[in-house]
């Protein structure tokens, strides 16, 4: 049995509606959720950057090894060298936010950059990014990921610009194919067609309008990806190396005394990064949703 | 007499269909005729009807007078000036009076900017003008096409298709233009919304001196609209004239066929009379054709009653206009009346 | 015309609902008509007037909620006699106030099920139907050919193959198609859209199917070819005595096909009677629409005037904030100040101006 109910008989301006009768409720939960938590990873960092933590996270209390999480004054309880896991968990995030940041930045701006040429000018600009982003999409990212750990060092930041590149083609496809839509919808040619200037075109029109939605998008779930692979590279021992908190080397570290009933240091952090990342993709999610007019009509 | 706006002379554009990366090195690429010599001309505060069915070449004409694609060969020019090869920079202050009305609706209306924001951006692209200005010259601008100013704070997705229609027509009133190219700008519209927008073009012509090159596949429309018309037939002209004797005197075959189907659409009575012609429109255009002759050959009634006289298919004898009286162009080797 | 019509429609309303806008929008609102055995019915209206819904829900084919709400389809062939919504109105309750529908509870899953048990055997075979965009309704992949023989299997024909195909070229040669059985291996992609159009009506018709719906036949083809398409149904009318519900915006093919019409504006039928006496004649006797809408159109003499088109002012009716009065308030220009209030307030009844000719304005009602 479904429900339709008209609220009013005469209905004249629809933005005065209420958020929650214009959108669907999934999306605004999903956005709500999203943004609670880059909030908090936002002021994480921030706290990590000036110290701000409860505890010094390098500190080993002796006194203190493996306490239950409840503990006062230690919330989420300490590891196996009585270091707080709550201040190393808001550490944590200086290992994946400024990296995620230029992973992020990589991929938009290359992404921009030769979705606009491919889209705007056609012909071989076209065949030619086409077949570069065929390229950059053919290469495991793991293992072109692992090729720079051995060619370098295990530098996060160099492993973040790698993810960034491999990141590019997404981006570069939908903004060609959003610019294909324009044009063949004739905007970019009446815009043209109206004497504006070239550079108008794309920044106000084509980037500024018709692509911030799907730029916004795309930064939620690039970051949600660095996240995820960050996470992934430390707890394989390829990412920040101890003592330096990350929340992929805490888990792997944790995981030692999972089976004998601490299961605390490596869940706190295997907990952190699930709803971090759930975060972030919800957020892009429910935005692609409301933004783009997904759902409903 | 008024001094021609626009003057086309010989324009070719031919599509290319070489894709991918290899097809650089490959020079022999397939080429489509989508405009395979059109010559005309405009006078000011003239209309000039193009007709023809889809795929005839008329839109392509019209993004090419634009400069909005590059002609193949060919001569265009406007007041006098040749603009066939002028660079974006060297065209940009031209848009200022010559503008394009596209077929689709939404055109040239950003989802995502209010009438007001659109209108501004149209007002402002020329010349500086301040905010004050920009406001009285929108409402201007409204009056001009019977819009309320209410509208101003619309989104495009408020408004009805007519409605969308007229903030077009003002978008283009806004740059300040004289020539205005009309690509279809009734046929996605109601038929009582239609008249409107007809009713509408012609108070501005009269206002305002417009000249218009005013394309669509409705007869009817350009009947009323035109003074001059011009029919083209896979990407050349075959008939050209007033657009009374072209409607009812036509010379050539096809343009008979595509008026008769007109009368033949609405009244039973006319289809007994128009019985022979009843097989000539049914062939599927062929671009890949080799044109050999006249390019209306497969289709033509008159061909087949002459029992299919060589001259049509020569390849080097295809017909070209040639004046009948009057002004009237004709490109065929035996005109209907001859 | 015969006691018993092939297609009955009555009352017959079909809703959507606009998720953003939180309100109905009224597609089909209360329309009623007939199509005799033999006959073809025009349907003529503009854009949102609801003439494609109402063809679609004859069909079934409506998606999207909560759709058809509410009105009965009496259908009566030789072969079958049912109502298409017998017995659907007990998945729908409906909640109205002041005459306007305010909630729709639809038990979709249940109306569909029953629904596809009343339409079985139904679509294809009893009712065909044609479309605007022929070569987006036939499939890309399989021959022309191969698709009409697969109808004709289909819907029992015959079951043999061979024979399947024969008549499948029959049919094309009957749609005028030039050289039928090498066009009988033709691909969609290869033919104009003339061509497909002609594919589709023989697809349609090989079923032998009583009724046939045309849904915008000639929209968006070439003139010439249009007029083309035009002859063929009505040679094929006269061939096969089909009956036909024609619906269109082009008011010149609806006059040339058409025995009766039924004008609609807003979802709602606002004159209805034979064709000669809705599309001609006397311009006292009309719905102000019509009158209005025939005037717009441009004809010879406008042309060699030159005058002005009479434009209908206004914009068409927006669907989702219907007025409680007539549909057509807002635009209509013969409005006298004795029937203004009940214009504004009530929606008028059809009042029969002549033996099956009806007219919904309050300027005909008696006693005003």
């Amino acid at each position: 049995m479904k429900t339709y109910i008209q609220t009013s008989a005469e209905i004249t301006d629809y933005s005065r509606l209420p958020l929650h009768k214009r959108f669907a409720v999934p999306d605004l939960l999903y956005v709500g959720y999203g943004l609670l938590i880059v909030a908090l990873v936002l002021v994480s960092y921030v706290l990590g950057m000036f110290n701000l933590l409860p505890h010094d996270p390098q500190q080993i209390n002796m006194g203190l090894l493996m306490a239950p999480p409840g503990t006062e004054g230690y919330w989420l309880g300490t590891d196996f060298m009585g270091r707080d896991i709550q201040s190393r968990l808001i550490l944590g995030i200086q290992a994946y936010f400024l990296p995620g940041l230029l992973a992020v930045f990589i991929a938009l701006s290359g992404g921009i950059v030769l979705g606009v040429l491919s889209g705007y000018r056609g012909g071989y600009s076209e065949t030619a990014i086409t077949y570069l982003t065929n390229l950059i999409d053919s290469f495991p990212r793991l293992v072109l990921i692992l090729l720079v750990i051995a060619a370098f060092k295990p530098d996060i930041y160099y492993i973040m610009s790698v993810m960034g590149i491999t990141g590019i083609p997404a981006v570069a496809n939908a903004i060609a194919g959003k610019i294909r839509f324009l044009a063949q919808k004739n905007y970019i040619e009446s815009a043209r067609a109206l004497g504006l200037r070239t550079r108008v075109i794309i920044l106000k029109h084509i980037l500024w309008y018709n692509c911030r939605a799907l730029l916004i998008i795309q930064a939620t779930l690039g970051m949600g990806e660095a996240i995820l692979l960050e996470t992934s590279l430390s707890y394989l021992g390829f990412g920040v190396q101890e003592p330096t908190p990350s929340w992929g080397n805490m888990v792997q570290s944790g995981a030692n005394y999972f089976m004998q009933g601490n299961f605390w240091p490596s869940t706190a952090p295997a907990l952190a990064i699930l709803f971090t990342i759930l975060g972030f993709n919800l957020l892009g999610d429910g935005l692609n949703n409301i933004l783009e007019g997904k759902r409903g009509r | 007499m008024p001094k021609p706006i626009l003057e086309v002379h010989q324009l070719r554009k031919h599509f290319s269909r070489r894709r991918g990366l290899l097809s650089a090195f490959n020079r022999r690429g397939d080429t489509i005729p989508a405009v395979d010599g059109v010559s005309f001309y405009l006078r000011e505060n003239e209309t000039m009807g193009l007709v023809g069915e889809s795929g005839c070449g008329k839109t392509t004409v019209a993004r090419t007078i634009l400069r909005l694609t590059d002609p193949t060969s060919g001569r265009i020019e406007f007041d006098g000036r040749d603009i066939t090869h002028l660079t974006d920079s060297e065209l940009r202050p031209l848009r200022k009076d010559m503008q394009m009305i596209f077929q689709d609706l939404d055109a040239g209306l950003n989802p995502k900017m209010r009438v007001s924001d659109i209108l501004k951006e149209a007002i402002t692209v020329h010349e500086r003008v301040s905010d004050a200005e920009v406001g009285i010259k929108a409402r201007l601008l409204l009056d001009q096409v019977n819009l309320k100013y209410s509208k101003l704070s619309s989104y495009p997705a408020e408004l009805s298709g007519g409605e969308k229609r007229r903030v077009g027509i003002a978008r283009v009133l806004a740059v300040g233009a004289r020539l205005i190219v009309a690509d279809e700008p009734t046929s996605a519209l109601d038929v009582s919304i239609q008249a409107q927008v007809v009713n509408l073009l012609r108070d501005l012509q009269q206002q305002l001196g417009l000249s218009y090159l005013f394309i669509s596949h409705d007869l009817q429309v350009v009947e009323l609209m035109s003074d001059k018309v011009a029919v083209m037939y896979l990407g050349k002209i075959v008939e050209m004239g007033l657009t009374g004797r072209v409607a009812s005197a036509a010379r050539h075959p096809y343009t008979y066929i595509l008026w008769s189907s007109l009368v033949e659409k609405q009244n039973r009575e006319a289809t007994q009379t128009g019985h022979h012609e009843r097989r000539a429109a049914w062939g599927v255009f062929d671009y890949e054709r080799p044109f050999r002759g006249c390019r209306f050959a497969p289709r033509c009634p008159v061909y087949e009653k002459r029992g299919r006289p060589a001259e049509c298919t020569d390849p080097a004898n295809e017909p070209q206009l040639r004046d009948v009286g009057g002004g009237h162009q004709v490109a065929c080797h035996f005109p209907l009346g001859s | 015309m015969m006691a018993q019509p092939l297609l009955k429609i009555d009352n017959l309303r079909t809703y959507f609902y606009s998720r953003s806008k939180q309100s109905f929008v009224r597609s089909v609102d209360g329309v009623s008509l007939e199509v005799g055995q033999g006959e073809t019915v025009g349907v003529v209206g503009e854009s949102g007037s609801g003439k494609s819904i109402t063809a679609m829900s004859v069909m079934g084919l409506i998606s999207g909620g909560p759709g058809v709400i509410g009105g009965s389809i009496h259908y009566a062939s030789a072969r079958v006699q049912r109502n298409l919504l017998q017995g659907l109105e007990n998945f729908v309750q409906v909640e109205e106030s002041n005459g306007r529908v305010m909630a729709v509870r639809k038990d979709e899953r249940g109306w569909q099920k029953a629904s596809e048990k009343l339409l079985q055997g139904m679509r294809g075979k009893e009712i065909a139907m044609i479309f605007q965009n022929p070569r987006a309704a036939l499939n890309p992949y399989i021959s022309v050919g191969e698709q009409i023989s697969e109808a004709v299997q289909l819907h029992g024909g015959t079951r043999n193959h061979k024979e399947a195909r024969e008549q499948a070229i029959h049919w094309l040669e009957r749609v005028r198609i030039d050289s039928p059985r090498l066009r009988y291996n033709a691909y969609p992609s290869g033919m104009s859209g003339g061509m497909c159009q002609r594919a589709m009506i023989a697809m349609a018709l090989s079923s032998a199917p009583s009724l046939l719906i045309a849904d915008e036949p000639t929209t968006g083809l070439d003139a010439t070819i249009q007029s083309k398409i035009v002859d063929l149904l009505e040679e094929l009318k006269a061939a096969t005595g089909i009956s036909t519900l024609l619906i269109s915006h082009d008011i010149s093919v609806i006059t040339r096909l058409s025995d009766r019409v039924a004008v609609l504006y807003g979802g709602a039928v606002v004159e209805y009677g034979p064709a000669r006496q809705v599309l001609g004649g006397d311009y006292s006797s009309k719905h102000p629409y019509t009158a209005a809408l025939l005037a717009s159109v441009p004809n010879a003499q406008k042309i060699r005037d030159r005058s002005h088109l009479q434009a209908i002012e206004g914009e068409v009716l927006d669907t989702i904030n219907v007025p409680p009065g007539c549909r057509f308030f807002a635009r209509c220009n013969q409005i006298t100040p004795q029937i203004r209030d009940k214009c504004a307030a009530i929606h008028p009844p059809l009042q029969d101006m002549a033996p099956g000719h009806q007219v919904r304005c309050w300027r005909f009602v008696e006693g005003k």
